[in-house]
Order: C-alpha cells, then sequence, then structure tokens
C-alpha cells in the first residue's frame, strides 16, 4: 500500500540517529535563525543541513520539496525588490522598475530562512520512518490514543484515495461529466466528495467497533511490541545540539 | 434521560458550546476527516478547479463532533503533513486549528438551520482564516501567499504603499473568500446529506 510519506529507506549514517535526536535538531535548527536573525547564521545553517541530507543520501529528494517555494521566492525578490518599506539604495533598474538594495537583502533573509526550513524537516521527512516516529513520541509519553490517530491518517490516506479513484469511475459510468467549463466541472464535485464521505463515515463507524473489540478505551497498561535500540553515542551528539542552542541563545542575549 | 423524558421534565437538548467529545467514535473521526480534506483536494485537481477545497473534513469534524474535535483534527492534518510532505504545512496548523474551532461552535450555535446560515458560517470561517494566516505569511513570506492572484494584489497595494498588514491581509482574504465559502457550502450539503443515523453516532 503506498503510503504519503516521501520516505526513503536507505542504509546511510543520518538514518541510523534516532527520531528524538532529529527532532531536537530539528528545532534548533529552525529557531536559531529567528533568534539571530542574520543571513550568516541562516546560510551556516543550511550549509549543515544540506551536508546532512548528502550524508544521508537522500539530497536528490530534496528538490521536489525546494521547487515548490522556488516560484514564491522570486516572487517575494521581485515584490521585497522593489516595494520593501524600508528601501533607499538604488540598485539597477529594469524598464523603469527599480529594485533596491535594502528590499532584495530583505528577500534574501526570508529566502534563506525558509530553505533552512525545509532542508531542515526534509531530513525528518526523508530519513525518519512515520510509524518509527510516532512510535518513539509515545515511548516518551505522547498520548497512546494520539499515537493511533496519528499511525491511522498515514494508512486511511492512500485507502481512501483508491475508494476516490472508485468513486470518480463508478460516477462517470453513470453519465456524470468531468470535462467542459467551469460549472460543469463544479457539479462534479458534488457526486464525488457526497460517496466518498459517506463511506468514510460508515467505515469509521465499523474501525471504532474493532478497536474497542481490541480494548482501545481500556485503562490497562500497554505494552510494546517492537524493543527500542538507541546507541549510546546519541546521547552525546543530543548534548552537543543542545549547548550549540544554549550557545546561540546567550550571544544573542549578550550581543 | 429516561426519567426525565417519562416524568414529563423538558428534555434538555442544548449541547454546551465547549463540551468535550472525546469517545471513540470522535478519534476515529479525527484521520478520516483528515482523509476527506485530502480526497477533497485530490478531487479538486483532478477537476482542476481553482480552489484548494482541502478543509472538507475539518469543517465536517467540527460540525459533527464539536470545536475540539474540529480543532485536534485540524492541528493532526498540518503536522502530519509538515512530518511527511511539506514542512509549509507545519505553520499553517494554526489556521486550521482555528477552522476546525468556529465550525464546530457556530454548528452548535446554530448555523446549520438553512443555506443563508450556513453562508453566514462561511463569512465567519473565512476572516478567521484571514485574520489567522495573514501574521503567519508575514512572518514566513513577508506577505505574500503563494498564490498568483493574491500576491498579484500585494505587489500592487505595496507599490501604493499600502501598509504591509493590510496589503497581505487583502491577500489572503482574495484566496480564502472563494475557496472558504466553497467548502463550508460543500461541507453543508453534505451533512444535510448525511442519514440521521450516522450524525447520531457522533453525539455524546
Amino acid at each position: 500500500m503506498r503510503s504519503i510519506s516521501l520516505y526513503v529507506d536507505k542504509d546511510s549514517l543520518i538514518h541510523k540517529i534516532d527520531p528524538i535526536t532529529k527532532l531536537i535538531y530539528t528545532f534548533v535548527s529552525v529557531i536559531s535563525p529567528f533568534i539571530i536573525p542574520t543571513i550568516l547564521v541562516s546560510s551556516i545553517f543550511v550549509a549543515v543541513n544540506m551536508i546532512i541530507l548528502t550524508l544521508g543520501k537522500v539530497f536528490k529528494k530534496v528538490i521536489p520539496i525546494i521547487s515548490f517555494v522556488f516560484f514564491i521566492i522570486i516572487t517575494i525578490f521581485i515584490i521585497q525588490g522593489m516595494f520593501y518599506g524600508g528601501n533607499s539604495t538604488e540598485l539597477f533598474s529594469v524598464f523603469s522598475l527599480t529594485f533596491y538594495v535594502e528590499g532584495l537583502f530583505y528577500a534574501l533573509r526570508i529566502a534563506l530562512r525558509a530553505i533552512n526550513i525545509l532542508l531542515t524537516f526534509s531530513i525528518i521527512i526523508l530519513t525518519v520512518k512515520p510509524s518509527i516516529l510516532i512510535e518513539s513520541l509515545v515511548r516518551r509519553g505522547l498520548p497512546p490514543k494520539l499515537g493511533y490517530v496519528m499511525h491511522s491518517v498515514l494508512q486511511i490516506i492512500p485507502m481512501m484515495s483508491s475508494t476516490a479513484n472508485t468513486i470518480m469511475d463508478a460516477q462517470k459510468s453513470r453519465g456524470m461529466e468531468t470535462e467542459g467549463n467551469l460549472w460543469i466541472r463544479m457539479k462534479a464535485f458534488i457526486p464525488l466528495i457526497g460517496p466518498l464521505v459517506m463511506n468514510s463515515l460508515v467505515s469509521t463507524h465499523e474501525r471504532s467497533i474493532a478497536l474497542e473489540v481490541r480494548s482501545f478505551s481500556a485503562k490497562t497498561q500497554k505494552t510494546f511490541l517492537n524493543e527500542e535500540k538507541i546507541p549510546a553515542a546519541m546521547k552525546y551528539l543530543r548534548l552537543v545540539i543542545i549547548l550549540i542552542f544554549i550557545a546561540i541563545v546567550v550571544w544573542r542575549v549578550v550581543l | 434521560m429516561l426519567n426525565q423524558m417519562t416524568g414529563g421534565e423538558k428534555m434538555e437538548n442544548k449541547k454546551s458550546l465547549w463540551s468535550f467529545n472525546f469517545s471513540t467514535m470522535a478519534l476515529v473521526l479525527i484521520p478520516v476527516s483528515i482523509g476527506i480534506n485530502y480526497v477533497g483536494k485530490l478531487f479538486a485537481q483532478t477537476l482542476k478547479l481553482p480552489l484548494w477545497l482541502d478543509s472538507i473534513g475539518t469543517i465536517l469534524a467540527g460540525i459533527l463532533a464539536g470545536p475540539w474535535v474540529g480543532a485536534i483534527s485540524g492541528g493532526i492534518n498540518n503536522i502530519i503533513y509538515g512530518l511527511t510532505v511539506s514542512p509549509v504545512s507545519f505553520a499553517y496548523g494554526i489556521t486550521s486549528i482555528a477552522i476546525g474551532i468556529v465550525a464546530g461552535l457556530m454548528a452548535r450555535m446554530g448555523f446549520l438551520k438553512n443555506t443563508k446560515r450556513a453562508f453566514l458560517m462561511g463569512l465567519a470561517i473565512v476572516g478567521v482564516a484571514t485574520v489567522v494566516s495573514t501574521p503567519i505569511n508575514i512572518i514566513f513570506w513577508g506577505g505574500q501567499t503563494g498564490n498568483i492572484w493574491g500576491d498579484a494584489l500585494f505587489g500592487f497595494l505595496r507599490s501604493q504603499n499600502w501598509p504591509v498588514w493590510l496589503a497581505s491581509g487583502l491577500d489572503e482574504l482574495v484566496v480564502d473568500l472563494p475557496d472558504k465559502i466553497a467548502t463550508t457550502l460543500i461541507a453543508f450539503a453534505i451533512y444535510k446529506g448525511l442519514p440521521k443515523r450516522i450524525i447520531i453516532l457522533f453525539d455524546e
């Protein structure tokens, strides 16, 4: 069953690091450029993230994620370059459109921060199996019912996708038009979403019965099927990451 | 409740606006509503509609099981997408949560009685989504939304020196107004078409 996640299963150094360490790193890497909002800090993190992704052998897969924001970043450069509030130093002019240094720098800061956030999360997205991530969180205190909800989403979406295709075929064979002007296409939406929601809500009922039968709501202590093995070195890695973060906060407060 | 009925007392049928329904049904509704969000977006793309239509599930969850479940559906929707597909979703989780809450509250306040009221609920959702998303847009994208028309408006307003928050708010409004009204009306139409036996399942 195809999952919606972009997880790539590889045997790399980065894949071996446990999910919680990666979450801690994600926090540090995302928040730091907000604490010290300079181009230097953002660039450093971007560079570090790119190295991590390359070590994880997943660098190429980042490109679809980044290309998603590529377009908006270009428009940000254009709009801020021309109309940023603090614009005063002209850089160049094209067809009587003037671009200013301050605006372009603002756009650069935004772009670097956005790319940094994307790259950081890509580490989790591409090197952490979602089910393992959720399980790690449940082990550390995430309510198991919430863990169930998250696991369930990953399974339900591919299922509902294929139901959706079935419904589309069924309605088309009953004469529903899916091509034509906007009004025709809009009319097609309700006969598609209606049966899908009905179907899903009925299965919701069946699902909740199945869970109850398996003592979902029972108050007894639940145990895990799998064992969690975390290399001892992870403790040191986490310590290093946290120390770096403290250093950054101190830097900001002191300077 | 049976005692009350046979005793001839007036049956209390107005739920508290904020009452917390966390039955297993409500819980299982959450991933299903996220699935409905996903398929809504899928259908919209397949039919090449100029709308996102990716919040139908969140609003339905709020309508059927109240503001808390609506909020959690919205929040988890964006968290899951953030961790598996696109980090951008993370930031806008707050918007999804707000939409779920408003849908749940207004449904309980009686805004599902007829189409006109549902339309008003849609407007409220548009308002909330715009107000919540705009600060996020400003922090992350300098005020833009990624939508061509909205950003074109933003660029134009900024060229006329309109304040950032206003230009950005209007950018977001342009994107949200058609989409969220359509989403709310579709959720309303679906709700109206559901058999009572299904709706009852989600009552406390």
